[in-house]
């Protein structure tokens, strides 16, 4: 379980994050979702301690980075290293045993390649192969189907409904909201840092139609096409 | 439109001077100062200079030659403006080269460089082959495996240097390449990685230096032992020398790495390079140049591991 007790960050003077308040519990899947800026991969990294900030994120674990699988929204990758030496790389920080790699392949990736030469589709699926390899507890997908084929996307689906079912909490943000919709429990809408409505699965086409309104508006007018 | 182009490139250039916190001016100045320097030095030392510096011309103007670039460029100007800009910016490249070839009097390479330097502005280069140079050092990533794949050809030149060295039987030349191979491993410490890659880590930030120390000292080890074992049987008398270069290319390893995670997440900062240059000159105040940045890196690397 993660625990997420009035979370501010501020950069400087400006505020991404207010007094954001959120419970993660074993076993759930649960979506973040929220215009561009308004605080979701910010308070991804609070989460996963690479950001400062003010409240409490507490958790039943001695250090939550250890059990935590984090898929960044756009992974970084060194010029000259391969897909198979990143898994390697990945799995000698948290002190495991590579095996079985080839089998794991799941996304048929060409590991003996420059990742840095893998479209961006590919560079996503090895930087989740790569935290799936890893015996972890908490994941934290930032856009994990950003950039991805048709067939890889319901591989991922299939993958974080079967981490829900092994009791893992999964946290995924993602800018499709059907995606989010086949595999979270609930789903948090953040507006401008603060967390505005949090919908269950019964609420999930509220929320969309919600997002939906304050999204269009009239701004397609505004633009003047044609 | 390629006025407002190649003014947004000189505003550029200057916001990464600026960023290395020099006044853009000077920088320039420096630039052109270090640039002219190193040309004059190059003509004093060797008969082939020419050669050298047009070679480094078109290496830099091969750069600009980098398919994404140029199809970025492509799709932003017409046909006509795309041509011009490419000339411009390839001409402009070589220009300082041939403006020195030609004040040494090398008019062939001069002639011959400007040339090419406009033929090239006529092609693009794939940047991404999928070959994929095999590695020694694949088990423990990232520094060893990703900075061998980029000095390969200093590796080579190393080993080749000690070959001759045996066959002219001239120590001080095998200790010249025992000092390449060890230059070359400390520049796989010289900047700093993306903070995932220390984040993942589930250690503490005394294991995690160990851990790095430990891997670059066996992998130094690695990258020597041709060097050291060959020197060490055929000048034993010399073993002494070899033992003492060998000891102090391992505690300038361990300043390097040290001292990289001493000033991360940023870059080695100005007076952190400067002690590590000082020591260089005076090998004994890495007694506590070590010390100090060992304490700076677990300082550092507590914010991110702890």
């Amino acid at each position: 379980m993660i625990k997420i007790e009035n979370v501010s960050k501020f950069y400087g003077s400006h505020q991404v994050l207010k007094d954001v308040n959120l419970n993660f519990m074993d076993g759930r899947v649960y979506g973040i979702v929220g215009e561009n800026g308004s605080g979701k991969t910010t308070l991804f990294r609070c989460i996963a301690g690479l950001e400062k900030y003010h409240g409490n994120i507490t958790t039943h674990f001695d250090k939550l980075k250890n059990h935590l699988g984090f898929l960044m929204t756009e992974p970084f990758f060194f010029s000259k290293i391969t897909g198979r030496e990143y898994l390697q790389l990945l799995a000698n920080a948290r002190t495991i045993k590579l095996s079985d790699v080839d089998e794991r392949n799941i996304f048929e990736l060409p590991l003996h390649q420059y990742a840095s030469t893998y479209s961006t589709g590919m560079k996503k699926k090895l930087a989740l192969l790569a935290i799936l390899l890893q015996p972890n507890d908490c994941y934290i997908l930032d856009e994990p189907y950003n950039g991805v084929d048709i067939q890889s996307n319901i591989l991922i689906t299939q993958i974080i409904h079967r981490l829900r079912e092994l009791g893992k909490t999964v946290v995924i943000s993602s800018h499709i909201f059907s995606t989010l919709r086949d595999t979270c429990d609930e789903i948090h809408l953040l507006h401008q840092g603060r967390i505005i409505q949090t919908a269950g699965r019964e609420h999930f086409d509220q929320l969309e139609a919600r997002m939906k309104a304050s999204t269009t508006g009239n701004k397609i007018e505004k633009l003047k096409l044609g | 439109m390629l006025v407002s182009y190649f003014k947004l490139q000189l505003i550029m250039f200057c916001r990464k001077l600026r960023g290395f916190g020099m006044n853009p001016v000077i920088g320039i100045m420096l630039l052109i100062a270090a640039f002219v320097g190193l040309s004059v030095y190059l003509f004093s030392k060797t008969e082939f200079a020419a050669h050298i510096l047009a070679l480094l011309a078109l290496i830099l103007v091969s750069k600009l030659s980098e398919r994404t670039r140029n199809d970025f460029l492509k799709l932003s100007f017409n046909n006509r403006a795309y041509r011009k800009l490419r000339l411009i910016e390839n001409s402009s490249a070589a220009l300082p080269f041939i403006a020195v070839l030609c004040a040494r009097q090398s008019f062939a390479a001069a002639v011959i460089l400007m040339f090419l330097a406009l033929l090239m502005a006529t092609v693009s280069f794939r940047s991404n082959f999928h070959l994929t140079v095999p590695t020694p050092f694949y088990r423990k990533p990232f520094e060893f495996t990703v900075g061998f794949r980029k000095t390969w050809f200093l590796f080579l030149l190393a080993y080749f240097l000690t070959f001759m060295a045996l066959s002219v039987s001239n120590f001080n030349l095998g200790i010249l390449a025992l000092l390449l191979i060890f230059l070359t491993i400390l520049s796989f410490y010289s900047a700093p990685e993306n903070e995932f890659y220390v984040w993942s880590f589930s250690d503490t930030p005394r294991g995690f230096l160990l851990r790095k120390v430990r891997t670059a000292l066996w992998y130094a080890t690695l990258s020597a032992a041709p060097i050291f074992v060959s020197l060490a049987v055929f000048f034993f008398n010399q073993i002494e020398m070899l033992l003492l270069f060998q000891s102090a290319g391992y505690i300038y390893l361990v300043a390097m790495v040290l001292g990289k995670y001493a000033a991360y997440p940023r870059e080695m900062s100005l007076p952190q390079g400067i002690v590590l240059g000082i020591s260089l000159m005076f090998p004994p105040i890495l007694i506590v140049v070590i010390p100090m940045f060992y304490l700076q890196s677990v300082r550092r690397l507590s914010d991110i591991l702890v």
